[in-house]
């Protein structure tokens, strides 16, 4: 389901649900997570990651289905599992007159065997100053450390809630290069975001939750197929018509829209899928400017959702 | 950064909260180095006793002033049954909230249970720290009494001390599982709180109802207060009666705390 990376999934759900009283958090939730891969959770608020975190953990218990996380069912495997986990909860406010060293430290005593000097090593990959109190830092830094705690143990699965937030986007291209790394070195790495972009470079394979059930779990390549780019373009010397004539039949390309500017046309679109066919369309244009924005997955996510939603 | 600590919850608590410990550990020694001097003028002083003697004698039973023309008396009415009373069980409702359910809301609970720690374990090294704090509170009082016995005249047994100081500790020990009990129960600091405040307060009022008169005697038998003091530990010694029920109830708290937290979904 997830691709064909490892033997054993590091994750299986089978029909996991949670309830609380009448509210269903999560909804029969069928998942395969391959080991050594990395699976992204995509879904808005509420529509589940954490919860499905926090069933894998043992913070809280399935209402019915079952959950098995490397090999073992969390409540039975207990600490021994949990020192095989790394765990970067979503809302993390570390607290306390201590020094980020002394916290690692801390966590590091109730963790699987953190190598010397690991925890300094990640602070300073992403810039992390371990000597200051906690309780002064800010938003982002906080964060960091709670990457080091779960990354400091080198641990076979890596769970982390919403990871690249209140990160700069130095930082988070850093940490995803350390996902990749984890991966690499046959670590599992489970994470959510409720921004795709923010996790599609580093993810083999996303799961869309929506409202407590599974959407999809596709392979990010797949996605790129129905990824949706935004293009803006200047054709000069040329009339309006002549650019509707050689655009419009395209099929990748929506939202057209033509503004005459001077003697040429300025150009705006939507191309969904494959570029190719644009490209070669305007080869034939005198092309003044072109922007051609980064796909954006979520987008194609959400108009696949909507696609699904539509049908049932 | 190698795992070798033998109780990492335990030390934890214990190293976080030394500035706390200090804090409190000032106020034990103030309250005690303020009114223990003050015995010969107010405990063996004839005018203060005709003072006392004009005021509302349900006044004087519910403080426990009938008693003060004795050092041990004075001792335990003014520190053990009222001031350190007081600051103990603040203290004990306070810590032990802040053990699970505390550190629950915060969501720092939810980060050390993902870790390598059991749920039985987290109740049992972090109910330990909280008892290592009070048994320091109540050392450190014992200390200052026996201290300040002879210069304020109080004629206490020191042999009878540390029976004063178990009771002492047993009583906030009492409050502060019933805070971590229903901290445990429920995650929720207002509940934790209330529960480890309730013990203390309703405690303290049944015993001092219970004084008023021969009829209510009877209420004495659930106040947690009067087993740790109905006995007069300073003046008789130890009684081993009310603290194997302060300590047995607090044991039996603990055991509740163990299983129910590791019986429920965490909360946020």
């Amino acid at each position: 389901m997830t691709g064909s990376i490892g033997g054993d999934p590091a994750i299986e759900t089978s029909a996991l649900t949670k309830r609380y009283g009448r509210v269903t958090a999560l909804d029969g939730i069928d998942l395969a997570v391959a080991t050594g891969s990395v699976f992204g959770v995509i879904g808005p608020n509420g529509a589940g990651k954490t919860t499905t975190m926090r069933l894998l953990l043992d913070i809280i218990r399935p209402s019915s289905g079952s959950v098995r996380v490397l090999g073992e069912a969390p409540r039975e495997g207990g600490p021994a599992l949990r020192r095989r986990i790394g765990f970067l909860p979503g809302d993390l406010r570390p607290e306390g007159r201590v020094s980020g060293r002394e916290l690692m430290r801390h966590y590091a005593s109730i963790s699987g065997l953190v190598a010397d000097g690991r925890a300094e090593q990640i602070a300073d990959r992403l810039g992390l100053d371990l000597t200051r109190q906690v309780r002064t830092l800010s938003r982002g830094n906080r964060q960091k450390l709670g990457i080091v705690q779960a990354f400091m143990h080198d641990p076979a699965l890596l769970v982390l809630d919403e990871p690249t937030s209140g990160l700069d986007p130095l930082v988070q291209q850093e940490f995803l290069a350390m996902v990749g790394e984890a991966s690499a070195n046959g670590q599992t790495v489970f994470l959510s975001s409720h921004v795709l972009s923010e996790i599609q470079q580093a993810a083999d394979a996303v799961a869309i939750l929506r409202d407590g059930r599974l959407v999809t779990v596709s392979d990010v390549e797949s996605l790129r197929l129905t990824a949706v780019r935004r293009v803006r373009l200047t054709a000069a010397d040329i009339a309006e018509d002549a650019v509707r004539a050689a655009l419009a039949p395209l099929p990748q390309l929506t939202a057209l829209v033509l503004a005459a500017i001077g003697s040429g046309v300025r150009v705006d679109a939507t191309v969904t899928g494959d570029i190719d066919p644009f490209v070669k369309a305007i080869a034939r244009f005198h092309v003044g400017e072109l922007t051609v924005e980064e796909p954006d997955l979520e987008e194609s996510v959400l108009r696949l959702y909507g696609a699904r939603e539509g049908s049932e | 950064m190698r795992p070798t600590t033998a109780l990492p919850l335990f030390t934890r608590a214990l190293a976080s909260s030394w500035r706390s410990l200090i804090g409190w550990s000032l106020g034990v020694i103030a309250a005690l180095s303020l009114y223990l001097p003050l015995f010969a003028s107010i405990g063996g002083n004839g005018q203060m006793k005709d003072l006392l003697a004009s005021l509302p004698p349900e006044l004087i039973t519910s403080l426990g002033y009938d008693q003060i023309s004795t050092g041990s008396g004075y001792t335990q009415a003014t520190y053990f049954g009222l001031l350190g009373f007081a600051l103990l069980m603040i203290a004990a409702t306070a810590w032990g909230t802040a053990a699970i359910a505390g550190d629950e809301e915060t969501g720092s609970l939810e980060l050390t249970l993902a870790h390598g720690v059991g749920r039985v374990q987290v109740v049992l090294e972090r109910t330990l720290a909280v008892l290592v704090r009070l048994a320091w509170l109540g050392a450190l009082s014992c200390l200052m009494v026996f201290l300040l016995n002879d210069s304020a005249g109080l004629g206490i047994d020191p042999a009878n001390i540390p029976g004063m100081g178990a009771a002492f500790v047993g009583l906030g020990l009492l409050t502060a599982t019933s805070s971590i009990a229903v901290g445990a129960l429920t995650g929720r600091r207002a509940f934790a709180t209330a529960a480890g405040a309730g013990v203390a307060v309703v405690g303290y009022a049944l015993n001092a109802l219970a004084n008023q008169s021969a009829d209510l005697d009877a209420m004495h038998n659930f106040s947690p207060y009067h087993w740790a003091y109905g006995a007069s530990p300073l003046a008789n010694g130890a009684d081993w009666g009310g603290l194997g029920l302060l300590y047995g109830l607090a044991a039996v708290l603990i055991a509740v705390a163990a299983v129910g937290l590791s019986r429920r979904d965490l909360v946020n």
